[in-house]
């Protein structure tokens, strides 16, 4: 009996001690799970077999706008993550600056729209629709489809700026005998989108057009844009740079400006990068006093930071003198922040001492965010080590927004 | 003021009517904010709870202190975030089982020794523990993939792959009463004799044509063995020509009347190419390949439009030559099967035409070789082969794909003879009327430089023709639309503006077709050495010597454990430092699958 109870004591013995053990670290494990204690975490699925996406939200204040699987969320640091549109299309999402709606892209096989959803959720809005049909034109298949993409509010709200091909049939003048395919800039009034859109900055002719407009905070005649195109002399070597342009002058001068390649095309857009570099996603300040941008060339690409060039040399376009003033600021005063393997689409925090971009890490893009520093001469470096926001994999072809 | 559609009547976005976006549309999602359990991660110095660590790919040039975040994602150990986080990705989970599995289920079958029903009688067995399990089951994979045994190297693959492998090898199709087979010449197996002309056929394989498809590509790759030179002959779809039986025909169209045996007699008797092999490839495979591996990460070098991208896969079931627009962004992104395809198929998406495409190709098998040089490719190699089965059939033995492949992958791309029978070797024109095709626009081959160019090239000597027409040599061909101008006989390939071989039955617009005015010499601004993730310098060992048979008489067997263990057995130890060469012949089948899909031999 003795022995036999001792055994048994023993046996509890040892399966309360494992047991504990084993509880505690149960207990330690659910508590990160459940973000109980010292870390905030969330995590975001995307249904079953699909994208699950968990979300520190203890790194970041403020909210960021960005799409999963193609749906927009917004991500907290308040614990209030969630999805506000779930159609598994969605591309571009842009925050008003009223903090009120959220303009982004749904994109179909043909086409895409250009719709508003609130930033608390509800029912989405098609602000435009690119739906068409294909139509033969004599031996040849010509169709009314229409791209839409990125949009981006101005500073007051009243107006949205937005890529488009919509005038891919009227310009077979100025660019080869053929449909200008490519992305042109266009604007709308946000309170009637259903105006004829505005010619905001041409495309040139067969490199896809431009990306990533954007108004300068704190200037309501500036855009910033990418422009893709080919070099004049050979029209074989890609040139992609960033452009600044006033919005309004090719509206306020009709008949003047005109797309096309280079040497053929005129518009009002100025280059402010020069052409041996790739330089594409321009991110403003919150100020509008520096410009973010990923730089790219065969072996790295990197983020950097530069100051935006003086305010006049949007108001004198296609001027020598001002197309080199125009580049001195990136010439001189650009300063590196990191390089890092597909890193993109550049956003500032609201106060401008962070930035976020997207890492490919893990075989996936993720949000990532450093802290900012910057020196006497005003240059950009990144203090101490970037954090991880999200990991799992957000869509890195679509850009975050970080709004308060 | 209000937006007008915060007041009014309003257009709700149908979400469930609209149709699926191309290569994105997931359907829709379910929002699980904050259901399930958040995986937890090895913990690293400083780290928060819980919170994964970062995969070990980057590491950044500025590190900071430890802890100066409450997060771990910086400084931690790398853990890699995939043994994390599902990404459920179409195709992962599929795997083979693991050693270490295999022995738990026979353990938990066995049943605790002390309910042994023979009690006492027998010594009580000890269990080995787990650990020593674990140890010996890597020891037992690691000999395997080692090349330890060639038997197992065979067993493995004839368990796992040969069911795929043998419906895709080795599917003889016999010649046509009339057909010549130059096979009989072959004596001594594939690239050991005389020239070889290997016949590849691409085919749009949706369920439109309910089985029936056309051959969109038709390339003849030539290979001289004794020079080793490689040259690539690619005919344009729409030629209009004699398919003999049936009279004048475009030649996509002799793949769907008579499969490879007519188009292979069609090729012989219209230019006196002999075919000694033939591919066909279904480009559906290479969107089931890259889903399979999880999509494939790439860096959409400028934005992709493109009005005129042959809608040719999916569901499109009444128009085989329905068109679809594109607009990929550019910038790194992920890319799944019909994304990827479209990326790298689009010929309207810049100026420098092929050009650019090769660019495109390049990043796309960067891509995806990167995804299968992970280890963790095994476990979803017969996936992948078995994706590949209904997609790539070659009549072909096995050994023979894998020494092309070897043979291919040593030759310098850019010394790859390449020739497109577009202008000025044809031009466009329409079928006449009360005949086949009638009104259709068709091209019209341009025989005067035909002729000489397939001479020089496959070294055909005076068994070159152009006996194009029926009847005779060419006097029935309609007239062409335009008259080419004839131009000196020459190999090099022309660069129209856009291949003229794009897949189109509506004319496109006349912009794409007008000459162009720009050169389309090679573009500076890319880097043309694409580095390889495969090993290429050593050349796998030609393992057998059996003789080839006539493709007329009983395909050779290659059931041969021993030939096919010493193709696998390089390759195969060479997994283990990170080089994954041939994968029990996978990667060979994949190449020819990519072969026919970019229409490339530079594809490795």
């Amino acid at each position: 009996m003795y022995s036999r109870g001792k055994i048994q004591f023993m046996k509890r013995t040892t399966f309360s001690w494992s047991t504990l053990l084993l509880l505690a670290l149960l207990a330690l494990s659910v508590q990160g799970c459940l973000g109980i204690g010292g870390s905030n975490q969330k995590s975001i699925g995307t249904g079953s077999g699909g994208q699950q996406v968990s979300v520190n939200q203890d790194v970041f204040k403020g909210k960021f706008y960005l799409t999963i699987s193609h749906n927009l969320y917004v991500l907290s640091g308040n614990n209030t993550s969630q999805e506000l549109v779930n159609t598994g299309n969605v591309v571009d999402p842009a925050v008003s600056p009223d903090g009120k709606w959220v303009a982004f892209i749904q994109k179909y096989k043909q086409y895409s729209d250009l719709s508003v959803v609130s930033t608390s959720g509800g029912r989405a809005h098609v602000l435009r629709s690119g739906a068409g049909k294909f139509y033969p034109v004599g031996p040849f298949m010509h169709n009314s489809f229409v791209w839409y993409a990125q949009p981006a509010w101005s500073a007051d709200g009243s107006t949205l700026l937005f890529l488009s091909d919509l005038e891919k049939e009227d310009w077979y003048a100025h660019t080869t005998d053929a449909p200008m395919l490519d992305m042109q800039v266009f604007s709308i009034p946000f309170n009637n989108p259903q105006a004829t859109p505005k010619d905001v900055a041409y495309a040139s002719f067969g490199d896809g057009g431009n990306r990533d407009a954007s108004y300068r905070p704190g200037h309501t005649n500036q855009i910033i844009y990418t422009h893709y195109t080919y070099d004049s002399a050979t029209r074989t070597k890609q040139e992609i740079q960033l452009f600044m342009e006033n919005p309004t002058t090719i509206s306020k001068h009709p008949g003047v400006y005109y797309p096309g390649m280079p040497g053929t095309g005129f518009d009002p857009g100025i280059a402010i990068t020069p052409t041996n570099v790739e330089i594409i996603e321009p991110a403003f300040s919150p100020d509008g006093s520096s410009i973010a941008y990923v730089k790219r060339n065969a072996t790295n690409i990197s983020l950097d930071v530069m100051p935006a060039p003086p305010d006049n040399i949007t108001a004198t376009p296609n001027d020598p003198k001002t197309e080199q003033q125009a580049l001195q600021a990136y010439q001189t005063q650009s300063s590196h922040l990191l390089t890092q393997l597909y890193v993109q689409e550049p956003a500032w925090s609201p106060d401008g001492t962070q930035i976020a971009y997207f890492l490919y890490t893990g075989n996936s893009f993720d949000l990532w965010i450093a802290n900012l520093t910057r020196d006497a001469a005003g240059k950009y470096s990144v203090k101490g080590s970037p954090v991880q926001v999200t990991s799992g994999g957000v869509d890195g072809e679509s850009h975050p927004v970080w709004t308060n | 003021m209000p937006p007008a559609y915060q007041n009014g009547p309003q257009s709700p976005v149908s979400f469930a009517g609209r149709p699926g976006m191309g290569g994105m549309g997931n359907g829709p999602q379910m929002f699980a904010l904050g259901q399930g359990q958040y995986p937890g991660a090895p913990q690293g110095p400083g780290g928060a709870p819980g919170f994964p660590q970062q995969g070990g790919y980057n590491s950044f040039n500025q590190p900071g202190p430890n802890g100066l975040f409450s997060m771990g994602a910086v400084n931690a150990p790398p853990a890699p975030l995939a043994d994390t986080f599902e990404r459920g990705r179409a195709g992962a989970g599929t795997g083979l089982p693991a050693t270490g599995a295999q022995g738990y289920r026979e353990r938990r079958s066995d049943g605790p020794p002390s309910r042994d029903p023979r009690g006492g009688k027998h010594k009580k067995k000890r269990r080995m523990p787990l650990w020593a399990r674990l140890v010996i089951g890597f020891l037992i994979t690691l000999i395997v993939l080692l090349g330890g045994g060639a038997a197992a190297t065979y067993a493995y693959y004839q368990f796992y792959l040969s069911g795929s492998v043998n419906s895709i090898v080795n599917q003889q199709v016999a010649r046509n009463s009339g057909e010549g087979d130059p096979n009989s010449s072959l004596t001594n197996g594939i690239l050991t004799g005389p020239r070889v002309n290997i016949l590849l056929l691409g085919s749009d394989t949706d369920q439109k044509f309910q089985g029936k498809f056309i051959a969109q590509t038709d390339i003849i790759v030539t290979i001289d063995p004794s020079s080793h030179t490689v040259g690539m002959l690619s005919i344009p779809r729409d030629f209009f020509i004699n398919v003999p039986g049936y009279g004048m025909h475009k030649l996509d169209e002799a793949y769907g009347i008579g499969g490879v045996a007519l188009s292979r007699m069609t090729i012989e008797q219209d230019f006196g190419i002999p075919i000694n092999y033939y591919a066909w490839v279904g480009l559906d495979g290479f969107i089931k390949v890259i889903n399979e591996v999880g999509g494939v990460d790439v860096d959409v070098l400028h934005p992709i439009v493109d009005d005129n991208y042959p809608d040719d896969v999916g569901k499109n079931a009444n128009n085989p030559y329905a068109l679809k627009r594109l607009y990929l962004a550019p910038g790194p992104q992920h890319l799944d099967g019909p994304s990827a395809l479209e990326y790298v198929r689009s010929r309207h998406a810049d100026l420098v035409g092929d050009f650019g495409r090769s660019v495109r190709q390049q990043q796309v098998l960067t891509a995806l070789k990167t995804r299968l040089a992970n280890p963790d490719i095994f476990n979803k190699l017969s996936a992948i082969a078995g994706d590949l089965k209904g997609y790539l059939t070659t009549d072909m033995a096995l050994p023979d794909v894998l020494k092309l492949m070897n043979f291919a992958r040593s030759l310098d791309p850019g010394k790859i003879d390449k020739l497109t029978l577009g202008p000025p070797y044809s031009s466009s024109g329409t079928a006449p009327a009360g005949g086949n095709d009638a009104g259709a626009d068709v091209v019209i081959p341009n025989c005067d430089l035909i002729v000489p160019a397939i001479q020089k090239m496959l070294q055909l000597g005076s068994k070159a023709v152009c006996n194009i027409a029926t009847g005779d040599n060419g006097n029935s061909v309609p007239q062409p639309l335009t008259t080419p101008t004839p131009q000196a006989s020459s190999t090099s390939t022309p660069q129209p503006p856009y291949a003229p071989d794009t897949p189109q039955a509506h004319p496109t617009s006349p912009s794409w077709n007008a000459p162009w005015p720009y050169a389309t010499s090679t573009p500076s601004v890319y880097a043309t050495s694409t580095p390889h993730f495969y090993a290429t310098s050593t050349p796998q060992p030609e393992a057998t010597s059996t003789p080839q048979a006539s493709s007329t008489s009983t395909p050779p067997t290659y059931a041969d454990g021993d030939n096919l263990a010493a193709l696998f057995s390089d390759s195969t130890g060479s997994v283990l430092s990170g080089n994954l060469a041939n994968l029990f012949g996978v990667q060979s089948l994949l190449e020819l699958m990519l072969m026919g899909t970019f229409e490339s031999t530079d594809v490795f």
